[in-house]
């Protein structure tokens, strides 16, 4: 304290040093992630030379979780606004079972059948939206009973059965290896991301999210619209989330309702994890596409070297906790670094 | 209001010392970075006495109140309780634990709970955590309470529904039970301290909430009212204690104390008079806002006029209504009743988006909670009313968005100039320059402030007011609410005074003086 008293105002001398140690502290931290990430590959390449470094594994795990990561992309949306959508992993589901249901049951061409489940999906979150904005609801809750809901009606649509043979020019447009023997939907998440990240970092929708999540407001009294914006974000995330149903139907060529429901704590796993990296205390897409593959590594490596299959649930659970309590520790750390910067 | 001022200890600040006081705080200094907001203050209360504590804005008081009630840790004095010394620093309960209550100017009332369970809370709480509540012998214990005090609640009745009146005496009562349960050592008279009880409350319940008082005080406790109302203190205590600048200007008692006597002691000049009309050259300048009729949550029926190359200065007593007026006017907060006009255009349903696009802009009072995103960056805080107009073609400049910051913080001085730190980093007074700089970067027609340089530093504090000067004299009209009146004496044109929400004073040029002021302030009783 004494520092404070000693020296009341050298703003010219704080001025430098408190800049480029700002810069400096968080530059490690923000790569953190990716380096357990590559300590984690090395790992299983020593362990299991023979199943792990092929290009089978590879094609596999990049493809595989291509899904998931489509899902995360679309939650970080609200997420950055500070809203919690609880209803994707439905909406997937809903979304899913509609190509397969129109598909298959009333013979729609796929892309007909592809396009009404994305506007299904879209129309979710409409709804999500006008409730949480005109009645001022913590969309928490809204989400977690509308997701509720869907689930009900994707039973209606699929007549509680899983619906198979789907036509297989979806299946062609979503696991064709067209590059590097690489599954097609793994770049239609890249896309994706990339996409998110332009309008994240270049767009006044995404910057004035951000304040949104930061300060509502904050937002409010620098003109943002707050609830419009809101309401898009939702309606974003539902979008998406149809979007990722379509690609799990080209996965498997079946669909059924509860086909969806393992992707909810993933994603949010993908998601929280993804913002203690790249770019520390946000979420972001790129952030959240290592997560997604940070997480997949450590699970094909478990499972490969032996592990039963629900060591899933440890790691993603165990993913979401940490990457919580990781994130509030981060933050209070560069918050006693901003104090200590601001005394001296 | 007539009660009697009946000094029970038969006299002057000197006898009180013939009995063990209740509370004596003797010597107590207290400073914030530097700034001395406590030297050496003295206090002492009777067993049985209301004590007034009174004192304009920044004279200590707050700052006393709060290192009773553990908020703050004095840097030195002493501190004695019913005879007993308590060791310096408190805990975070303060004095609670030595059987001193405290009602603060908030009650701590929760809406919806009703007034048996915010009793329970305490009472069980205090005892047991996991201890099965009796509701039966509760409500039983509560009612009695509150029939004792003559309070006429409903038990079961939930907060939100009571009356400005009743809710502060439940929270009395509250605290006097809480008294009563407590298990402490000290065995003496009880102390109850009321933070400026009444600043919420509608003049004419005032005097249920001091009854209620005399009858504690006629049980043989002690009240300590602190207040800004004068005739309020006059008509309610035995004794006051009046602070100045952070010094003990002195105790006296009230039988025998005028108005006047006490108005002198709080400004340390005599009470003055003053006009109320506008002097013609004012009125003559082009009129950029209109307000007629605006009713807000403490605003009532108010009319004003912001003029082009004018600094308009709003102020008055917490609670009078200028603390709301800039978010009112900003649209910010809802419009009860009125209309806002920005040059000569009426605005329907005023929010934010549409002043900020008529040029009126707002600097909000609490830089943190309402200024700025404290973790967001320089460059991005800066950037946030321009993003549309930067959009080149779907494509935020950054790199022309982070020149424009870098311009602001050199021409206004920001240290560190360095866009890319978190916009917290900064001092409270470079925070402030900052987001002047990003709303004049709009160019403004009308800055409405609030407290602009509550939490500044002395430095920065000058350099924003030359820079308001500058700005309205290129024909910019600012509003300003503050309490701080030598901001007002430095920068105001024109200054009008709020009271119970409604216009009750105005001041021209060299009229505004700090005392002045603060007589304009005070002047409830006299108009």
């Amino acid at each position: 304290m004494s520092i404070v008293d000693k020296t009341p105002k050298t703003p010219k001398s704080s001025n430098a040093s408190s800049s480029v140690t700002a810069r400096k502290v968080l530059e490690p931290e923000r790569f953190a992630l990716i380096g357990v990430w590559l300590v984690l590959i090395v790992f299983f390449i020593a362990m299991i030379p023979e199943y792990f470094p092929t290009m089978a594994n590879l094609s596999n795990m990049l493809g595989s979780q291509a899904v998931l990561l489509i899902l995360a992309l679309g939650l970080i949306i609200p997420l950055r606004a500070g809203d919690y959508d609880l209803s994707i992993g439905s909406v997937l589901a809903l979304s899913a079972v509609t190509v397969a249901a129109l598909n298959v049951n009333y013979g729609w061409p796929i892309w007909a059948a592809a396009a009404v489940a994305i506007i299904a999906g879209m129309l979710v979150g409409v709804i999500n939206g006008f409730i949480v904005t005109k009645f001022d609801i913590n969309p928490f809750i809204v989400t977690l009973g509308m997701g509720t809901v869907i689930i009900g009606i994707s039973y209606m649509i699929s007549n509680t059965r899983t619906i198979t043979t789907v036509d297989p020019a979806l299946s062609e447009a979503v696991l064709a290896k067209p590059f590097f023997g690489i599954p097609v939907d793994f770049y239609y998440a890249v896309i994706l991301c990339a996409l998110v990240w332009y309008v994240f970092e270049y767009t006044a929708f995404g910057q004035r999210l951000l304040f949104i999540g930061q300060n509502s407001d904050v937002a409010r009294l620098n003109g943002v619209p707050v609830n419009k914006s809101r309401w898009i974000a939702l309606i974003l995330s539902a979008t998406v989330a149809g979007m990722a149903g379509v690609v799990y139907v080209g996965t498997t060529s079946s669909a059924d309702t509860t086909s969806g429901q393992g992707f909810l704590l993933p994603a949010y796993a993908a998601a929280f994890l993804g913002s203690t990296t790249i770019r520390i205390g946000r979420f972001n897409p790129w952030g959240t596409l290592i997560a997604v593959y940070f997480l997949v590594t450590g699970i094909t490596g478990l499972q490969l070297m032996g592990a039963p299959p629900y060591v899933q649930y440890l790691f993603y659970g165990g993913a979401l906790v940490i990457a919580v309590v990781l994130s509030k520790v981060v933050r209070a750390r560069s918050e006693r670094k901003r104090l200590a910067i601001q005394i001296n | 209001m007539t009660f009697e001022s009946t000094p029970n200890l038969g006299g002057g600040a000197s006898s009180a010392s013939t009995l063990v006081p209740v509370l004596e705080v003797k010597a107590l200094t207290k400073s914030f970075s530097g700034v001395q907001a406590l030297q050496g203050v003295d206090l002492q209360i009777a067993s049985g006495e209301v004590h007034g504590l009174l004192g304009a804005n920044g004279c200590g008081k707050s700052t006393l109140i709060k290192i009773l009630a553990g908020f703050y840790c004095a840097d030195g004095g002493h501190i004695h309780v019913n005879g007993r010394e308590i060791a310096l620093p408190f805990g975070p309960r303060g004095l609670r634990d030595h059987g001193v209550a405290f009602v603060h100017q908030d009650l701590g009332l929760v809406p919806d709970s009703t007034v048996i369970e915010h009793m329970a809370l305490d009472y069980y709480g205090a005892e047991s955590l996991v201890k099965r509540i009796n509701w039966r012998s509760e409500r039983q214990r509560v009612s009695d309470l509150l029939n004792r005090f003559e309070v006429d609640v409903d038990p079961d009745s939930t907060i939100d529904v009571l009356s400005p009146v009743q809710r502060a005496m439940v929270a009395v009562v509250r605290a006097v039970g809480d008294q009563e349960v407590g298990d402490y050592e000290s065995s003496g008279a009880k102390l109850l301290i009321l933070d400026e009880p009444t600043v919420f409350l509608p003049s004419e319940q005032v005097d249920l909430l001091l009854s209620l008082l005399q009858r504690l005080k006629s049980r043989g406790d002690s009240v300590l009212l602190v207040s800004h109302d004068i005739d309020e203190v006059l008509a309610a205590t035995d004794r006051v204690t009046v602070l100045r600048d952070g010094k003990l200007i002195g105790s006296r008692n009230t039988s025998g104390s005028t108005r006047s006597d006490v108005v002198e002691m709080i400004l340390g000049s005599p009470e003055v008079h003053l006009p109320r009309t506008a002097s013609a050259d004012q009125s003559k300048k082009r009129t950029l806002l209109k307000a007629d009729k605006i009713s807000g949550e403490r605003i009532r029926d108010l009319d004003l006029e912001v003029r082009a190359g004018e600094v308009l200065g709003v102020t008055g007593l917490a609670g009078s209504g200028f603390e709301e007026l800039p978010e009112l006017l900003f649209g910010a907060r809802p419009l009860k009743a009125g209309t806002i006009t920005v040059a000569d255009e009426e605005i329907r349903h005023a929010n934010p988006l549409k002043l900020m696009s008529r040029r009126v802009v707002l600097i909000p009072a609490d830089r943190k909670a309402d200024g700025a995103a404290q973790q967001l960056t320089l460059v991005e805080n800066l950037s946030l009313p321009f993003l549309g107009d930067h959009l080149r073609g779907w494509k935020i400049g950054w790199k022309k968005l982070r020149t424009q910051a870098k311009a602001i913080c050199l021409r206004l001085n920001v240290v560190p100039p360095n866009v890319e730190l978190p916009f917290g980093n900064l001092s409270g007074g470079n925070q402030q320059k900052a987001l002047i700089g990003k709303w004049l970067e709009t160019e403004p027609e009308v800055m409405l402030l609030n407290e602009p340089t509550q939490g500044v530093d002395i430095g920065a504090r000058k350099e924003i007011f030359k820079l308001i000067r500058a700005t309205v004299s290129d024909g910019m009209g600012v509003l300003c609410a503050t309490s701080d009146y030598e901001q007002l004496v430095e920068m105001a044109d024109r200054v009008i005074v709020l009271c119970n929400g409604r216009l009750s004073g105005e001041l021209l040029g060299d009229e505004i003086t700090k005392d002045s002021l603060a007589a304009a302030v005070y002047s409830k009783g006299a108009s």
